[in-house]
C-alpha cells in the first residue's frame, strides 16, 4: 500500500506517507491522528476521508467507515475533475469492498469514466469493478472501449473472455461465441497475435465452436508461440481427433510419445485414434473432473476385422519400440500399453482373457514390487470374468516362489499380492477361520484361507520386515507400511462377520502399533509432542478416525482428525471424515471450530477469488481467468459448504435453547430465518458439486451415509467407490432443504406459544397471531410434504405412533424430523386450535402430550438399548443426543416461550384463560414435569456409565482380545512385540518405539475418549435440567 | 498410469493424499492462485504437483522451484525428478535464466540427498527461515547461460531471511 502514492487530490505525499505506514504497521490509532490533522488542512479533500474511511474499516467501525467513504464519494462526485484521480478511486474501492458495497466502488468509477472518458487507468479501475462484481457483460464493454481506444491485444483478450464467461458461466448464447471469433480474426489480421495465452483462448473460442479446422488453420499459423513443445502437439492432436482426421492425430500423439513416452493419457488418445474411437473427446468425457473414473470408456471398433488387426499391430509395434528405446527402469506406460492393447482386443473378441492375463503377468514380474500396482492394472482386472480372476490370483501365488531376492523388492511383490487378493474381492469370500484339517490338505502356499490368518500373516510380514526401514529417515515412509492398514481392514471384516468386538479391539491396536513405531523419540522416550512429528501416516490416521467414531469415543477421532492438519482447501476435501459424525455429536465446541475455520475458508476465498482473476487478467494468463471463475463457482455450489451454511446456525440455536432470550437474540442475529428459507427454496435447482475426496475412507463407510458395519454382511463384496455421488446429491438436498426450514420453524413456534398466551399482539410491529398461524401452517406443509406426506396425513402419523396405534419403524430414518414436526405442530396448534383441544379439565388427548410421549418413548427406547456401552459400536447414542439436543430443545423453547407469556410482569396483564385453572396452565405444567424427568433419566443413565471404574472398562475391553477363541492372536502378536527387540536389527529409533508401545495405554485412551463424550452430553443434559426447573419454579408463582 | 500436464485449479481437489502427505505444505489458495496467475508454465502435475516462479534481475535472473512432491504411491519412481527437470527446461530454454533454486528444510534430509542427485548444491543457509524456528537451505542448480556456474559457489556464512533477495 505504502507504495501507492503520489500526489493524491493535491496532497502532498510527506503528508501521506506516516498515514500509509502507520496502516501498514496496524497502528490505527495513530494513523487515525495523522487522518484527523490532514483532514483539518484539507478538510474538503476526497482523498484525505477516503484514508480515514480506510482506518476506520480497519478498526472494525464498518458504520463510520461507510459514512466517511459516502462522504468522500459525494464530494469527489461535486468536485473539480483534477481531484478525479485513481488513487483516491482505488483507496476507496478498498473500503467499499471490505464493507460488502461493491456497487459504490463501482458507480465512483463508472462516474470518473463518464467525467474523463479516454483515461485508461481509470477504465482499468472500472473493469476491475466488474471483474469483483462478475458482471460479464460489463467487463466485455469496458474491455471494448479499452481495446478502441488504445488497440492492444490484452484488452481485446480481455474482452473475450468476458464474452467467453458469459457463455460459460452467465446466461450467454454460444452465439456470443461467434462475436468473440469475429473481434479476434479481425485483430489477428492486422496486427497477428503475440502471447501464448491470447492463441489459447482463440483456440477455445474455435473448438467451443467445433471449428476445428479453424482452429488448426490458427495453430499452425501462431503455433511457435507456444514455447512448450509437447503442449501444442496435445493441441493439434485433440483438434484433429475432435475434427474426425484420426490417422493424423495418431500421427502427433505417436510424436508425443516418442518426446516422453510414460505419457498415459496420451497413449490412451493414440491407441483411440488408431481405432478410430471418439469417446475421450466426446462431451461428457469430463463430466466429473476431480473423482476420475477408474474404468476408461471405449467404444466397439466398428473397423473391420482386417483394418483393427492391422491398426493393433501398429499400435503393438509401436509400443515394443518405446519399450526397446528406453533404458529407464521406471518407465511404465509402454508396459501398460500393452495392457491396453490386450484389453481392447479382449473387447473386440480379438483375443481371450488368457492373453490379457499373461500381459498382466508380464507387468507384475516387471512392476509388481510398486506401491502402484494395483492401481495400475485395476481397470485391466475390471474386464475378467470373476472366475478368471481369481484364475489370475492363482497364477500370481504360483509364482510366489519366484520373489525376487531382493528384500525390498520382494516385500513389495508380496504387498502387492495381498493388495490383488483384497481388489478382486476373494477376501470378502473367505471364512473366518477353517478347520485345520482342511488347512493341511490345501497346503495353500502364500495366501492363507481363512481372514484371520490373512490379518495375522500381514501384521507378521511387517514386524519381520521392520529391520528393512532401519536406516531410513523418519520422515520417510517406511517399507511395507500399508499392510498395517490391510490388516486392520481385515479385522474390521472380521468384526463385521462375526460381530466378536474383540476384532473390533484389535483393528484400532494395529494402526496405533503402526503410529507409535512411526513416532519421533526424543531423550528419555518421550514421545515428540511438535505437530509435525505427529502427522506421519496419514491413512493409520483415518481409519483411527472412523474407527474411534464408531465407537463412541468421538473426542478421540477428533483429536487424530486434528493431527491430519487438513487445512486451507483439505477442509473441503477431508472434513467428511468427521464433520457427520461431529454434527449429531456433544462435543459441541469443536463442532462449533469445525464449521467456523471450514466457513472461513470458503468465504475468505470467495472474497478474494476475484482479485486473483484480475491478477491473471493483468498478467495475461487468460485460461486462468476462466478457470478461476468456475472454480469458484464450483465451489460455491459445493454440497458440504451449503451443509455448513445450514449447520452452523443450528448449532447456535442448540446451544442457546435452554435461555429463551439468548435463542431470540441469535434468531434476531439469523433475521429470523427467513433467508434460510430462501436457501430451502433455491436448492431444489441448484446443481451441487462434491470435491470430497472419497479414496480415503474405509471400504465399510465408502460415504458419509453409508456404513457397512451396521447392516448385515451379506451382500459386502468388493465395495466399488463409484456411482454413489448420485444417491449423495440427492440426500444432501434433502436434508439441506429440511434443515433450511428450521431457524424459521423455531422463530415462529416461540411466536406462535407467546401468541396464544397474550393479549395484544401486535407489539412494536410483530407479526400477527393470523400470520404467525398461516406461515407456521405454511411450513408445516412443507415439512410434512419432505417426509413424503400431505399435512394432515403427517399429523395422523404422528397422532398414530404417539397411541401407539402405529408403529415407531413408520418414522424409518427420520426419526428426529417427524419430532420436530411433532413439536412445531404442537406450537402451531396452541395458537390455531386446529387439530385438537385439550378436555376442559386439561386431560385427554392434545398436542402437548402427542410430543411428550413421542419424547418419552423414543429417548427411553435409546438408553434401554444401550445397557453396555463401553463395547457397542455405533450404539444409538448419537441419535439420542439429537433428541435431547433438538426436538426436545425446540420443545422447551415452546414451553419457556409459554411460560414467559403467562407470568404476570409490569404493566403486561394476564390473558384472562390463562389463570391457574386454564387448562393450558395445567398441560405446560404437566409438560415440564414429563420433559424434566425425561432428561433426568438420561443424565442418571450417564452419570452411571461416566462412574464406572477404569478398571472395570479396562477389563471388558481386554478380555475382549485374550479369548481362547475367535480374536486374541493379533492383540497377542502386538502385546508381545516388545518381549524381544533385537537392537542391532531395528536400530535404535524403531527399537526405542517398540518399547513404548503398550496396547493397555491404548484402551485407556479409548475409555476416556468415551468418557468425554458421555460428559459433554450430561453438561448438556444439566444445562437442560437447570433450565426446565427454573420453569417449574416459575409456574408455581403463576 | 502417469501424465505430465499443466496444473489447474480442480487439481486442488485432486490430490488430497499428497497434501496430507506430512512433508507437503497445503498453501493457502490465494498462494496457489497467484502461481497460477503469474506463472502457469512454472505449475505442472504429474502424481502430485511442482511449482515455481521466475524472477531477479541480472544475473539473479532464476527459476525458483516453490515445491515439488509425489504422491506415497508413486514414490520411489524417480517422477519427482521428471518434475524438476521440467522447470529447469523451462527456466533454462524459455526463461533464459541462470539458475533454479530452492529452498528446503535443514532436517529434511531425503529431500537434500535427492536434490543433490539431481545437481543441487548447498549455496547458504539461512537460520530461522521456517515460521522462525527451522533453519532453511538455498540450494542451487546452475542453468547453461550460466557457463561458468558462478551462481551456484557457495556461501561462506549464513544470511538471515530479511538478507534474502526474493521470498
Amino acid at each position: 500500500m505504502a507504495s501507492k502514492f503520489g500526489l493524491a487530490g493535491g496532497i502532498p505525499e510527506r503528508r501521506v506517507r506516516p498515514i500509509w505506514d502507520a496502516i501498514d504497521s496496524r497502528q490505527f490509532k495513530n494513523a487515525l491522528k495523522h487522518s484527523t490533522a490532514l483532514l483539518a488542512k484539507y478538510p474538503t479533500s476526497p482523498y484525505a476521508l477516503a484514508l480515514k474511511a480506510v482506518i476506520l474499516e480497519r478498526m472494525g467501525k464498518f458504520d463510520e467507515a461507510l459514512s466517511v467513504s459516502l462522504n468522500a464519494k459525494e464530494l469527489l462526485y461535486k468536485n473539480d475533475s483534477n481531484l478525479m484521480d485513481d488513487l483516491t478511486l482505488s483507496t476507496l474501492q478498498i473500503v467499499f469492498q471490505r464493507l460488502d458495497h461493491l456497487d459504490l466502488a463501482t458507480s465512483c468509477y463508472d462516474h470518473a469514466c463518464g467525467k474523463f472518458p479516454n483515461n485508461l487507468e481509470l477504465m482499468m479501475g472500472l473493469f476491475n469493478c466488474y471483474v469483483r462484481e462478475y458482471s460479464f457483460v460489463k467487463q466485455q464493454q469496458t474491455a471494448i472501449k479499452m481495446y478502441k481506444l488504445v488497440g492492444e491485444e490484452r484488452f481485446l483478450l480481455w474482452a473475450v473472455c468476458s464474452i467467453q464467461l458469459q457463455v460459460l458461466c452467465g446466461n450467454g448464447g454460444e452465439k456470443l461465441l461467434f462475436l468473440a471469433e469475429g473481434l479476434l480474426k479481425k485483430h489477428v489480421a492486422s496486427h497477428s497475435l503475440h502471447e501464448p495465452e491470447a492463441l489459447i483462448v482463440y483456440i477455445s473460442i474455435l473448438e467451443q465452436q467445433a471449428k476445428y479446422g479453424d482452429a488448426l488453420e490458427i495453430l499452425s499459423k501462431l503455433g511457435s508461440l507456444l514455447m512448450i513443445e509437447v503442449d501444442k502437439l496435445r493441441m493439434q492432436g485433440r483438434l484433429l481427433a475432435r475434427q474426425g482426421d484420426f490417422a493424423a492425430a495418431a500421427k502427433i500423439y505417436e510424436k508425443i510419445l516418442q518426446l516422453s513416452s510414460d505419457d498415459w493419457e496420451c497413449f490412451l488418445h493414440y491407441l483411440s485414434c488408431l481405432l478410430e474411437d471418439e469417446s475421450s473427446w466426446c462431451n461428457g468425457a469430463t463430466d466429473d473432473p476431480i473423482h476420475t473414473k477408474k474404468f476408461v470408456d471405449c467404444k466397439l471398433s466398428h473397423l473391420t476385422d482386417e483394418v483393427f488387426d492391422s491398426r493393433i499391430l501398429d499400435a503393438s509395434n509401436f509400443v515394443q519400440k518405446l519399450q526397446a528405446d528406453t533404458s529407464n527402469n521406471f518407465l511404465r506406460c509402454p508396459y501398460l500399453g500393452n495392457l491396453e492393447i490386450e484389453r481392447r482386443k479382449l473387447l473386440y473378441g480379438k483375443n481371450n482373457d488368457d492373453e490379457l492375463m499373461e500381459s498382466l503377468m508380464q507387468y507384475f514380474s516387471r512392476f509388481g514390487h510398486l506401491a502402484c500396482f494395483t492401481s495400475d492394472v485395476e481397470k485391466f482386472l475390471l474386464v475378467l470374468s470373476p472366475d478368471k480372476k481369481t484364475k489370475f490370483q492363482e497364477k500370481l501365488m504360483g509364482n510366489s516362489s519366484s520373489l525376487s531376492t531382493e528384500p525390498i523388492k520382494a516385500l513389495g511383490q508380496s504387498i502387492t499380492l495381498l493388495k490383488i487378493q483384497e481388489l478382486i474381492g476373494n477376501m470378502y469370500k473367505l471364512p473366518v477361520v477353517v478347520s485345520l484339517k482342511s488347512y493341511v490338505i490345501l497346503k495353500l502356499p502364500v495366501l492363507p484361507l481363512e481372514l484371520e490368518s490373512s490379518a495375522v500373516q500381514m501384521l507378521e510380514m511387517y514386524l519381520k520386515n521392520l529391520p528393512l526401514s532401519k536406516d531410513l529417515d523418519l520422515q520417510e515412509s517406511m517399507h511395507g507400511e500399508e499392510l498395517l492398514s490391510m490388516a486392520s481392514n481385515v479385522l474390521v471384516q472380521l468384526f463385521c462377520r462375526t460381530r466378536n468386538f474383540g476384532y473390533f479391539m484389535e483393528a484400532i491396536m494395529v494402526l496405533e502399533f503402526g503410529l507409535i513405531i512411526r513416532r519421533k523419540f526424543v531423550v528419555g522416550n518421550n514421545a515428540c509432542t511438535c505437530g509435525r512429528c505427529g502427522r506421519y501416516v496419514w491413512q493409520y490416521k483415518i481409519l483411527l478416525v472412523h474407527l474411534y467414531s464408531h465407537l463412541g469415543a468421538l473426542s478421540l477421532a477428533y483429536e487424530w482428525y486434528k493431527a491430519l492438519d487438513g487445512k486451507n482447501i483439505l477442509m473441503e476435501t477431508v472434513s467428511h471424515h468427521i464433520l457427520p459424525q461431529m454434527l449429531v455429536s456433544p462435543l459441541w465446541m469443536d463442532l462449533n471450530n469445525l464449521l467456523i475455520d471450514y466457513l472461513k475458508f470458503m468465504d475468505e476465498h470467495f472474497r478474494e477469488s476475484a482479485d486473483l482473476t484480475f491478477l491473471a487478467y493483468r498478467h495475461r494468463n487468460y485460461s486462468k481467468v476462466i478457470e478461476f471463475v468456475q472454480f469458484k463457482e464450483r465451489l460455491q455450489r459445493s454440497n458440504q459448504y451449503l451443509m455448513a451454511r445450514v449447520e452452523s446456525p443450528i448449532l447456535q440455536l442448540k446451544q442457546n435453547a435452554d435461555n429463551i432470550e439468548e435463542e431470540e437474540s441469535v434468531l434476531e442475529s439469523l433475521k429470523s430465518g427467513i433467508h434460510f428459507l430462501e436457501l430451502s427454496k433455491e436448492i431444489g435447482s441448484k446443481s451441487l458439486t462434491f470435491n470430497e475426496d472419497w479414496q480415503s475412507r474405509p471400504w465399510w463407510t465408502p460415504t458419509p451415509e453409508k456404513n457397512y458395519l451396521l447392516g448385515p454382511f451379506e451382500g459386502i463384496s468388493y465395495c466399488p467407490k463409484e456411482n454413489l455421488v448420485e444417491e449423495r446429491e440427492a440426500n444432501v438436498r434433502r436434508v439441506v432443504e429440511r434443515k433450511s426450514l428450521l431457524p424459521r420453524m423455531i422463530y415462529l413456534s416461540i411466536q406462535s406459544a407467546s401468541a396464544s398466551l397474550k393479549e395484544n399482539l401486535k407489539v412494536n410491529g410483530s407479526m400477527s397471531d393470523q400470520n404467525i398461524s398461516s406461515e407456521l401452517k405454511h411450513l408445516l406443509g412443507q415439512y410434512a410434504k419432505m417426509l413424503g406426506f400431505s399435512l394432515s396425513d403427517a399429523i395422523e402419523v404422528v397422532m398414530g405412533v404417539s397411541k401407539g396405534q402405529k408403529s415407531f419403524e413408520t418414522f424409518g430414518a427420520d426419526m428426529i424430523d417427524w419430532l420436530d414436526f411433532a413439536v412445531f405442530l404442537n406450537a402451531w396448534n396452541l395458537n390455531s386450535h386446529e387439530v385438537m383441544q385439550p378436555n376442559v379439565d386439561g386431560s385427554g388427548p392434545c398436542t402437548w402430550h402427542i410430543v411428550n410421549s413421542l419424547l418419552k418413548k423414543c429417548i427411553l427406547e435409546r438408553i434401554g438399548s444401550m445397557e453396555s456401552h463401553i463395547c457397542s459400536p455405533q450404539s444409538d447414542l448419537p441419535s439420542l443426543v439429537q433428541l435431547v439436543t433438538e426436538p426436545l430443545a425446540w420443545h422447551n423453547l415452546v414451553m419457556q416461550s409459554c411460560v414467559r407469556s403467562s407470568l404476570p410482569s409490569g404493566k403486561k396483564k394476564k390473558k384472562s384463560g390463562c389463570t391457574d385453572q386454564s387448562p393450558l396452565s395445567h398441560t405446560v405444567r404437566d409438560s415440564i414435569q414429563s420433559i424434566c424427568g425425561l432428561v433426568e433419566e438420561v443424565a442418571k443413565w450417564l452419570k452411571h456409565h461416566i462412574n464406572r471404574s477404569e478398571d472395570e472398562n479396562l477389563d471388558i475391553i481386554l478380555s475382549s482380545v485374550r479369548r481362547d477363541e475367535g480374536p486374541g492372536r493379533i492383540f497377542q502378536i502386538l502385546e508381545t512385540s516388545n518381549a524381544t527387540i533385537n537392537e542391532t536389527e531395528l536400530g535404535d529409533r524403531i527399537s526405542q518405539a517398540l518399547k513404548s508401545w503398550s496396547p493397555i495405554g491404548v484402551a485407556m485412551k479409548i475409555i476416556r475418549g468415551q468418557r468425554t463424550v458421555l460428559e459433554k452430553f450430561l453438561g448438556i443434559c444439566e444445562s437442560k435440567i437447570k433450565s426446565l426447573q427454573a420453569l417449574q419454579h416459575q409456574m408455581a408463582q403463576v | 498410469m502417469t501424465t505430465i500436464r499443466r496444473f489447474c485449479c480442480n487439481d486442488l481437489l485432486r490430490f488430497t493424499s499428497v497434501n496430507l502427505d506430512h512433508l507437503t505444505e497445503t498453501f493457502n489458495m490465494s498462494f496457489y492462485m497467484t502461481y497460477l496467475a503469474r506463472w502457469p508454465d512454472y505449475f505442472h502435475v504429474a502424481e502430485g504437483p511442482v511449482m515455481g516462479k521466475v524472477e531477479g534481475q541480472g544475473e539473479s535472473w532464476h527459476g525458483h522451484v516453490t515445491a515439488v512432491t509425489v504422491s506415497p504411491e508413486y514414490r520411489r519412481q524417480q517422477l519427482a525428478k521428471k518434475l524438476m527437470n521440467l522447470l529447469e527446461d523451462i527456466s533454462d530454454k524459455i526463461d533464459k535464466a541462470y539458475f533454479v533454486d530452492l529452498f528446503v528444510r535443514a532436517s529434511n534430509t531425503p529431500a537434500i540427498k535427492m536434490y543433490e542427485k539431481l545437481g543441487y548444491v548447498i549455496y547458504r543457509r539461512v537460520l530461522r527461515y521456517y515460521s522462525g524456528e527451522e533453519d532453511g537451505l538455498d540450494m542451487r542448480k546452475a542453468l547453461s547461460r550460466d557457463v561458468e556456474k558462478k551462481s551456484m559457489i557457495p556461501l561462506k556464512r549464513p544470511v538471515t531471511p530479511d538478507e534474502l533477495e526474493y521470498d
